[in-house]
């Protein structure tokens, strides 16, 4: 009981910076198995940030120009982990976002996804995939894909399909798409093409056609919108030109999760 | 700022007690955190939330650094890699862990602490002590910053005088509590009293008040 009070009574020196490194170790084990220490650590930590407005001074012209240049100098980390982190959250209650369009990849997505972007941005390139007739619907698929890549909450998921290749799915809660892709996707006869399924509790709904690069078995991404919660992404090879629903098993199948 | 919601008092000075930390303080609510939006954009590359940010929150962190660890030209430094690491590392602030002000002045605080540690110059920490006292005649004149000051100062006038002692010793001086039981000739069982019930009455003083 004695020994449990003296852990306790640390929280003071703690919050303020004060407790040797020999013994934080051992006081964060206790806070990390103690939600009240924790909330107390917390509460005190305000307090002794508040402190600082005592002794707030007026950092020269200099000093601001020095540190606003090295700033613009200076990379940024991405989020920690990847799920939407706060700040993002913080962001989706104001309604902000990044202003105009401005793909700040480098800190929405996690590394792996960078992967993804450059496939994307390789088929998008191939004019050759030729499923646009017109210059405004290149225009404006291209965008759409680009609004979800760049999107702070992109959430990236892939899947194995079952008679070959991967499909990768990057979806945005925020902009409530995905965008699909495919590599090494086995190459169907011509009687035959991937389809694209939209699922939800409501039904399946067509999606699209995949269309698979002549060459490399990549498909063009596609984008499909109107998402809703526990709506799952799925493929099945159907007749070229497309069923109305489903008439073989899904050979890949996205759920879309999280939020 | 939506209509009908009460402004925060913040502004050069940019502190804002408590934020949106409900959690250990009595009998709050949740507050906007006009600093914790500010970083989200900043997590996002918006430099001129950047220049935002600086401006609430470098005089406490350049006052800081200076009062704990004193050398004018080694206080800048720490200064700037502190306000350079809350541009670095923005998208790691978490809103659901405390007040942003309080997520800067943490980093402040300990980078400070930690090079003063660094140095084990004896001498001129043994200096510190008498200097411990908060030089007001320092402290920039912009309205909401003194206003942020005085309400500080207040509050820590609600201490006892041996709670102030330590807390000062330790915040404002940067020592530990033991070196503050051996400069005070007081068992450390004391001291750590001291701090913990001096940072909750403060707590208190400042979560009313707000």
């Amino acid at each position: 009981m004695r020994r449990r009070s003296d852990v306790h009574t640390l929280a003071g020196a703690y919050a303020m910076d004060a407790v040797p490194p020999s013994e934080r170790a051992a006081f964060e084990r206790h806070l990390a198995g103690c939600g009240e220490c924790r909330q107390e650590v917390r509460g005190l930590s305000e307090a002794a940030a508040s402190l600082a407005a005592a002794t707030a001074v007026q950092p020269s012209a200099a000093f601001r120009e020095a540190t606003l240049r090295a700033a613009a100098q200076t990379r940024q980390l991405p989020p920690a982990d990847a799920a939407p982190p706060a700040p993002w959250r913080a962001l989706r209650r104001q309604g902000l976002g990044p202003r105009g369009w401005r793909p700040r990849l480098g800190v929405a997505l996690a590394g792996t996804v960078a992967c993804v972007l450059a496939v994307v941005a390789i088929v998008a390139g191939i004019s050759a995939y030729g499923m646009h007739s017109r210059l405004d619907q290149d225009q404006g698929h291209d965008h759409a894909v680009a609004m979800v890549l760049g999107a702070p909450d992109a959430k990236m998921m892939s899947a194995p399909v079952t008679t070959g290749g991967t499909a990768t799915v990057v979806m945005s809660h925020r902009e409530r798409a995905l965008v699909f892709t495919a590599a090494d996707l086995r190459v169907l006869p011509s009687s035959e093409s991937y389809e694209l399924w939209l699922m939800g509790p409501a039904g399946n709904k067509p999606a699209g056609m995949i269309n698979v690069s002549g060459s490399g078995k990549m498909a063009s991404p596609m984008v499909v919108a109107g998402l809703s919660s526990g709506d799952r992404v799925g493929m099945t090879v159907e007749p070229a030109g497309g069923s109305p629903h489903p008439t073989t098993p899904l050979v890949v199948v996205i759920a879309l999760t999280g939020a | 700022m939506t209509g009908g919601q009460r402004k925060p008092r913040s502004g050069p000075g940019g502190f804002v007690p408590g934020g949106d930390a409900g959690a250990g303080q009595a009998g709050s609510r949740q507050r906007p955190d006009e600093l914790g939006d500010l970083l989200a954009r900043v997590a996002l590359g918006d430099a001129d939330a950047y220049a935002a940010v600086y401006g609430r929150t470098a005089g406490q962190v350049l006052g800081i650094a200076l009062s704990v660890v004193r050398d004018p030209a080694q206080s800048e430094e720490v200064a700037q890699e502190v306000l350079l690491d809350v541009w670095r590392s923005a998208s790691r602030f978490d809103p659901e862990l405390g007040s942003a002000a309080a997520w800067v002045m943490t980093m402040a605080h300990r980078r400070a602490v930690d090079r003063v540690r660094s140095e084990q110059k004896a001498a001129e920490r043994e200096q510190r002590v008498a200097a411990a006292e908060i030089a007001y005649d320092e402290v920039t004149e912009a309205v909401e910053a003194r206003l942020d000051r005085e309400r500080v100062r207040r509050c820590l006038g609600s201490l006892t005088e041996l709670q102030q002692e330590s807390v000062t010793l330790a915040y404002y001086g940067g020592y530990t509590y033991r070196q503050v039981a051996e400069l005070l000739g007081v068992a450390v069982g004391t001291v750590k009293t001291r701090m913990r019930d001096g940072l909750i009455r403060l707590r208190d003083c400042l979560g009313v008040d707000a």
